[in-house]
């Protein structure tokens, strides 16, 4: 069967350079290949078609040329593009006998989900983290799809965790990426939760953060230090309520950090010269990573970054986005994190932890991959043999689980409430009244529904479309749209009204009820909406007893705020305390392990040991 | 030196591709030099550029701190973990496509050093299944050909071959394996297996063996003796020997009223103290016994509760949820008896390190210890005061 098989890999990293080589020598053939990214320097450790030398280059063009070398005579086509792009459509995903996806977030794994549902070819999805590693298999009619269990979404923490109430050191770093650093080198225009306000009410300035005219940078750096750290603390303990029952921060100020900056002036141990690239620790001479930095080291690293970002990098400033390879940014928000840590009486981390933190990265070795990438093709190979009944869901296990290392589970049914692929109505809570329709376009039919190019209707009334090609007049329409309240649009919405959302591309059509609410709890309910309606099948457990116990698990999607990835700090078993906010997607493998705890939380995708649920016919 | 994976910029003329080196290899051996390099066809100044980019960064990559290519790894094991990695010496017997890909793997990640001992040269047959081969190699040494791809994936790993038959090898020349820290035996049959397996056993290495045939096989590790010390336990047990405290620790307790009618003294005290001092309160009511039966360990707990002034104390919750910590049994566990009282632990020049601090650990019980273990020295979290 594989000679003739046409195959389709998404992605061309860890699983895809393993599962590229083991297609060609399985006997496959003829293999698409799709993958947007390039190569960088830390894929070498596990992705050995590619060397030094290609790094920079696409990583589907390398890996095609690598296996070509060793196997000449088969066809492989290789796209150094996004999945998502339009020109992946059904009708190109209908050429294929099979899909294997290689991905490494669970966007892309929803939207190949919907085109395989709607081209009704099948899908075998696979994941990794660390050692841990899974393969499934998704038949259209015959097994549960992609999304037919709900998946674990990005943890988001609430606002005033953020802003006010951090206690773990994940939270540090979100406040220093996503308020501190976006502040002040990132999008002016963006909405952003620090305190802008000065201390003398006498400052014509409105925004502290802004530089003054001729302001000396080493002054500046440290009055937005003594700002954020000192003046900020000072008015959130003036709130008595808050600290009740929880640990008082301490304001830190530059004067009692590094009482020796206050004197100088801009003089730093400053030998980087123009071509390399700007760096504090350079400058400083802290040289290793690994190196948990005192307050005061925190504290030089954090204004020497900022000033490099003026000195050397001011053209960027104002368009700035945190990335993890921006050695710099790095710098600087592992610094800003650990004086708010040290703040709040949050243990210090070095910059390696927190690039992993403030980065999601995942930590990941060539092993599992291989042992993966075997498995795939495996399932491939029934797959295209229509050998239902001996298709498999095979977890790779960290430790031996009933002795078994590698835990096959049959498949499930589908199930019947998917409202991907059994269109179920959905139901949103939301206040009609002050919710904008752009945000629940953002928050929901995109983020939480992964549609890609939506297009919203109510009843017959189109309110709003997404893609290219509209017309300037229809464009203007839907872009004023956005901006109104939901009660306000030309069909309103209003409590008991049905929307009607579509993704063409991923053929994908679901109906929302909605129900209007005025309240939301801010801890709970972050986004002001609540989405639920799509419930997962029910779940029986076997307890130790040998009794049996239903347990249905919860219905909304909220429900899968409970459940996080972790990423683990080096030569420790991982820490549920490193969790990820992460707008980006989700690790690997999209599954991880069940713990209990506020927001320390996994969850082992189709646990063999806890659910039987209806096996495949 | 600073950290920084832009560093190095003055080595950065390592601009050579690999495959170059290749052609170099096939050059010498006499055999055809087969392009290596794909041509990359020249679309204009745009793609030129591109090039230009891609090439300065591949060259700040080739100078760049193996801590960037082993970050992700890193991750997983630490520099603990990558350090015993590179430290380590592998000998592969047989490299077909099993032995293969399992030292893939191992140099992927850095692995010290591979040495490869196979006999035979690279045949037709060996094209289809091994993706470290190439038509290029046909008719030379199997080893040898591998090695070069080895090498290729990291050059930091030492890739290494001797053409010969493992079978010979385990024959004629045992003490060749003493060198290595893992042997990796693949596709070998069971009389040079158990042949092999005594020699590394005498020499205390540890042996993999591993077949697979079609879509089965097998591994199966053969050590003889493998000593884990746990440095960051799943579960740290808060040991403060409470049915036992230490001078210093009865002292403290003793300095602590616990029936201080001030309510935020009172709610503040550690529960460490409400522990030790009503243990020994207990104890002097029981004949120096501490709570041992269900029954007694209910009542000791509703002794802390009566003296709980008020519903939130919170150090008085914690005192009732640890009041088990009160009856545990003195000196210590069968585990760690087995342990001490292992053979090995009578140490001599070659003992391991393993062995060495088991045989001070015993000889702490014996004496400074009175029959237990050293204290751990972490205190755990408790609702107290700041002083």
């Amino acid at each position: 069967p594989s000679r003739a098989a046409k195959v389709l890999m998404v992605g061309a990293g860890g699983i895809g350079c393993e599962l590229l080589k083991t297609l060609a020598l399985s006997g496959f053939s003829d293999i698409h290949v799709i993958d947007l990214d390039t190569i960088e320097v830390s894929n070498l450790n596990r992705q050995f078609l590619f060397r030094k030398s290609h790094v920079g280059q696409s990583k589907a063009h390398v890996a095609r040329d690598a296996i070509l070398k060793f196997r000449p005579n088969i066809n492989i086509e290789s796209h150094h593009a996004n999945v998502k792009d339009a020109q992946f459509n059904v009708d190109f995903f209908k050429q294929f006998n099979v899909v294997l996806n290689g991905l490494d977030n669970l966007d892309a794994r929803r939207h190949v989900n919907r085109l395989c549902l709607a081209a009704e070819v099948p899908l075998v999805e696979s994941g990794t983290t660390g050692f841990l590693g899974q393969v499934t298999v998704h038949v259209k009619g015959k097994t549960e799809c992609y999304e037919c269990q709900p998946k674990p979404i990005p943890k988001s923490y609430p606002v005033c965790t953020i802003t006010s109430t951090p206690s773990k050191f994940v939270h540090c770093i979100v406040w220093a990426k996503e308020l501190l650093f976006a502040k002040l080198f990132g999008d002016k225009n963006q909405d952003n939760d620090l305190n802008v306000h000065s201390k003398d009410g006498s400052s014509s300035k409105l925004d502290v953060f802004e530089r003054d005219v001729d302001e000396d940078l080493d002054q500046y750096a440290q009055r937005i230090y003594d700002h954020v750290f000192g003046y900020n603390i000072e008015v959130a303990l003036e709130n008595e309520e808050t600290w009740k029952n929880r640990r008082r921060p301490n304001p830190v100020y530059i004067r009692d950090t590094l009482p020796e900056a206050v004197k100088q002036n801009g003089s730093s141990w400053d030998c980087s010269n123009d071509h390399e690239e700007p760096s504090a620790m350079a400058s400083l001479g802290l040289t290793n990573p690994q190196e948990i930095w005192t307050l005061a080291e925190n504290s030089r690293v954090l204004l020497e970054a900022f000033k490099l970002f003026f000195e050397k990098r001011e053209k960027e400033i104002g368009n700035l986005v945190f990335d993890k390879d921006d050695q710099l940014a790095v710098e600087f928000v592992t610094a800003a994190a650990n004086i708010r840590a040290h703040s709040f009486g949050i243990p210090l981390h070095s910059l390696f932890e927190a690039k992993g933190v403030a980065g999601n990265i995942v930590h990941a070795v060539a092993t599992t991959n291989a042992i993966i990438a075997g498995l795939i093709v495996i399932e491939a190979i029934k797959v295209l043999q229509d050998d239902y009944k001996n298709y498999r869901m095979t977890y790779c296990l960290e430790h031996p689980t009933k002795k078994l290392l590698l835990m096959p589970v049959e498949p499930f049914e589908p199930n019947p409430s998917c409202y991907v692929c059994s269109e179920t109505p959905l139901l949103l809570d939301v206040n009609t009244k002050v919710t904008k329709l752009k945000e629940v376009i953002d928050k929901i039919i995109k983020s939480k529904l992964g549609m890609n190019l939506p297009l919203v209707m109510i009843g017959s009334t189109l309110v709003f479309e997404d893609g290219d090609g509209l017309e300037e007049d229809e464009a203007a329409n839907y872009a004023l749209n956005l901006e109104k309240v939901l009660a306000e649009l030309p069909a309103p919405v209003i409590n008991g009204t049905k929307l009607t959302v579509e993704d063409f591309q991923q053929e994908l059509s679901c109906s929302i009820n909605i129900k209007h609410r005025e309240e939301f709890d801010e801890e709970k309910e972050p986004d002001g909406m609540v989405l639920s309606g799509w419930s997962a099948p029910v779940e029986k457990q076997i307890n130790s007893n040998g009794e049996n116990k239903s347990a249905a698990s919860s219905s909304s999607a909220r429900a899968t705020d409970d459940t996080v990835e972790d990423p683990s700090k080096p030569g420790m078993k991982r820490k549920l305390d490193e969790l990820l906010e992460t707008k980006e997607n989700c690790d690997a493998s999209s599954s991880a392990q069940v713990v209990e705890d506020d927001d320390d939380c996994t969850m082992l995708d189709g646990n063999p040991a806890l659910i039987k649920k209806k096996r495949l016919q | 030196v600073p950290w920084n994976w832009m560093h190095g910029r003055a080595g950065a003329k390592r601009l050579a591709p690999t495959s170059a080196s290749r052609e170099q290899l096939h050059a010498r051996e006499g055999g055809v030099a087969i392009p290596h390099l794909v041509p990359l066809p020249l679309l204009g100044r745009s793609h030129r550029r591109e090039t230009t980019a891609s090439a300065a960064m591949a060259a700040a990559a080739a100078a760049a701190e193996p801590k960037t290519k082993y970050d992700r790894q890193l991750r997983i094991w630490g520099d603990q973990g990558q350090a015993a990695l590179e430290k380590a010496s592998i000998c592969l017997l047989n490299c077909g496509p099993t032995g293969t890909e399992a030292l893939k793997n191992l140099v992927l990640g850095g692995i010290g050093s591979v040495t490869v001992v196979d006999g035979s040269k690279v045949e037709q047959s060996d094209l289809g299944n091994n993706f470290l081969l190439d038509e290029g190699c046909l008719g030379q040494s199997r080893a040898k050909s591998i090695c070069s791809f080895l090498q290729e994936l990291n050059d930091a790993v030492k890739a290494k071959y001797v053409e010969e038959s493992p079978a010979t090898m385990i024959d004629t020349n045992p003490s060749f394996f003493s060198q290595f820290t893992v042997v990796l035996a693949t596709q070998l049959p069971e009389s040079s297996l158990l042949k092999l397996d005594s020699i590394c056993r005498s020499a205390n290495i540890v042996l993999v063996a591993a077949r697979s045939y079609g879509l089965t096989g097998l591994v199966r590790v053969s050590i003889k003796e493998h000593c884990v010390i746990e440095s960051k336990p799943d579960h740290s047990l808060d040991d403060l020997r409470l049915h036992n405290p230490w001078p210093e620790l009865k002292q403290f307790a003793k300095s602590i009223d616990i029936c201080d009618k001030d309510p935020v003294v009172h709610k503040h005290t550690p529960y460490i103290v409400i522990l030790v001092r009503l243990a020994e309160k207990w104890a002097d009511a029981h004949d120096g016994q501490l709570p041992s039966t269900r029954q007694e360990k209910r009542e000791f707990k509703d002794l802390i509760r009566a003296h709980m002034l008020n519903v939130d104390e919170d150090n008085y919750k914690e005192a009732v949820e640890s009041s088990y910590k009160v009856s545990v049994t003195p000196g210590i566990s069968d585990e760690i008896r087995q342990i001490i009282d292992d053979s090995s632990s009578e140490v001599n020049f070659s003992s391991s390190d393993f062995w060495v601090l088991v045989a001070s650990l015993k000889e702490f019980i014996a004496n400074e210890g009175n029959g237990e273990l050293p204290l751990e020295g972490t205190i755990p979290d408790m609702t107290s005061l700041t002083e």
